[in-house]
């Protein structure tokens, strides 16, 4: 603890100086306040910072990695766009111009290792370094409908899965995510720094019917995450994931979704994956590894539908 | 660039806890996120330790094992604030024994300290958060509430205790605008103080124990309103312990 506490002691011992000093003044005293409230506020929430800090974010043209593109671009990070679509991740890329970071847009499929580590070269020779991945980088399709994909593919019984298919949902959900952290590893263990965050789902801690190739690969997604945590962890390397439960990315009537179902009555807001990604690549999650942050409106806490609280007295 | 959605201004907070060394640190942290904070703890010299000298801090001697004295508590709370939007419970009364030799006396204290005064802390302060409308609550574990530790029954059912009761209230308040969190908090220095040794920290993947600062901005960040859409869950700052086989 030592060192921040005592500067911050100091300083407080420093503040009720000064205002002593401006005991006659009162105006001046409200004025000082003032100033030292900010200077206050700067401390902590200082560490939430990540200016002049590079993020690669994957999968940064649509829906909830455009979000953390955003989010991780006003906390002060210049931020690299990677997707598929040239179009989208170009538009999140200005996007991030617009909110004052730098930014470009790369287009990369995270299931080909060579584009991949193009990726990061062309990310280093840009801006020098990564700090931050961000491997949002995922498919459920044949699930529910992405903005690219609106017509859900139907769910059949698993003799009817291809081999195609379920390759392609690991390739893109896991390999993906691991062809990146392989890709910055000797990078970011030679400057003793960085942060990870995996993209996982709530789909990856708890099963639906038929989802076969979604949550055996959200589910690795939490392990890659965990054993790269413990891996890393004397290079001070943190990495993390957030499982995600159901958020507001497509139209809600495409996938016939209800909000009744979830506990909090209400799908998530990709804003708040955002800033939870900021909190998850600062400062002021140092000692945070390994960790799986669920963020699903509480659906997963339960074990029973929602809605159901018994009223049972206890016996006489 | 700080966001605004991780300041604090202008709310309310009340920390409850038996006076851990991060208790300092953590109100800290809390007035400095631009939050008024309230310090409940049983002891003076708790409050004098430095607490009372930090700004936007406050200190009020309260039994935390009677409800009387913790209405009294919040009551004055409201009086004067207006509004209480942040509960952290901090308790965390360690002890380690030989479960067979555990007194009935010191199960009870045990599990009074850890799970009933946050019991009676949540319910009064809950209360009022319930006309408010509003309301983040925070539960400071252990790791102890997930893993087991031998001879430490009483602590980890306490610990485990606080956990579930994180989990149901949560689900019980989910459409009262009211959050409910745990932090789980792994070795920290000076946890089960000198019955262990560097043997610990080498078993920590990051090789060190926690700190008081290593906690307190995930405090901050569940007391604001950058993320509603977490609530009924523990999350751990531990340098990575609860991944490791």
């Amino acid at each position: 603890m030592g060192r921040n506490y005592d500067e911050n002691r100091g300083s407080a011992k420093r503040r009720s100086k000064n205002v002593n000093r401006f005991k006659s003044g009162r105006e001046e005293k409200r004025l000082l306040t003032i100033i030292l409230m900010r200077q206050g506020v700067i401390m902590i929430l200082d560490k939430f910072s990540l200016e002049g800090k590079v993020a690669i974010v994957t999968g940064g043209g649509t829906g909830l990695g455009k979000a953390i593109c955003h989010a991780l671009a006003r906390a002060g990070a210049d931020v690299v766009v990677a997707g598929r679509t040239p179009a989208t991740i170009e538009e999140t890329a200005s996007e991030v111009r617009k909110i004052g970071q730098r930014s470009v847009a790369i287009p990369t499929d995270v299931t080909d290792s060579n584009q991949v580590d193009n990726l990061i070269k062309q990310t280093l020779k840009k801006f020098g370094n990564v700090d931050i991945l961000v491997n949002n980088a995922g498919i459920a399709r044949g699930i529910e409908p992405s903005p690219r994909d609106p017509t859900p593919i139907q769910l059949g019984p698993i003799w009817e899965l291809s081999n195609d298919k379920w390759h392609n949902a690991i390739d893109t959900n896991l390999t993906g995510a691991f062809y990146c952290c392989r890709a910055v590893a000797k990078h970011m263990i030679e400057r003793r720094s960085g942060k990870v965050i995996n993209m996982s789902s709530v789909g990856g801690l708890r099963a639906r019917g038929g989802w076969f190739t979604y949550c055996s690969a959200k589910a690795g997604v939490i392990m890659l995450t965990k054993t790269l945590a413990v891996t890393w962890a004397k290079d001070n390397i943190q990495v993390n994931c957030i499982a995600p439960g159901f958020f507001q990315i497509v139209d809600p009537s495409l996938v016939g979704a209800k909000t009744d179902f979830i506990p909090m009555g209400r799908f998530g807001n990709p804003k708040e994956i955002g800033l939870l990604a900021v909190y998850l690549t600062s400062e002021a999650s140092n000692y945070v590894t390994g960790e799986c942050f669920v963020i699903d409106g509480i659906g997963s806490a339960a074990y029973a539908p929602t809605g159901y609280a018994p009223m049972v007295p206890l016996p006489k | 660039m700080i966001l605004e959605e991780f300041k604090l201004e202008g709310d309310v907070a009340i920390i409850a806890g038996s006076g851990q060394s991060w208790l300092k640190y953590l109100s800290l942290a809390l007035a400095q996120a631009g939050a008024t904070v309230v310090v409940a703890v049983p002891e003076q010299e708790q409050i004098e330790n430095g607490i009372g000298a930090i700004q936007h801090v406050g200190g009020m001697v309260t039994d935390l094992t009677s409800a009387r004295e913790i209405q009294d508590m919040v009551d004055q709370t409201v009086s004067q604030f207006g509004r209480i939007d942040i509960l952290v419970n901090n308790f965390n009364l360690e002890f380690g024994k030989p479960f067979l030799e555990v007194t009935e006396e010191e199960w009870r204290r045990v599990i009074d300290a850890n799970l009933t005064s946050l019991f009676l802390c949540s319910r009064a302060v809950g209360k009022h958060m319930m006309r408010q409308k509003a309301g983040k609550i925070i539960n400071i574990v252990s790791e102890a509430a997930e893993r087991g530790l031998p001879k430490a029954t009483a602590y980890c059912a306490s610990m485990g205790g606080v956990l579930q009761l994180t989990r149901a209230l949560a689900l019980e308040w989910a459409r009262e605008n009211i959050r409910v969190n745990a932090v789980g908090v792994g070795w920290m220095e000076n946890s089960f103080a000198g019955s262990s040794g560097d043997s610990v920290a080498r078993y920590i993947p990051m090789r060190r124990r926690g700190q008081p600062e290593d906690i307190a901005p995930l405090v901050v960040f569940l007391a604001s309103d950058a993320c509603p859409y977490l609530s009924g869950n523990i999350y751990f700052v531990d340098g990575g312990l609860m991944a490791r086989l």
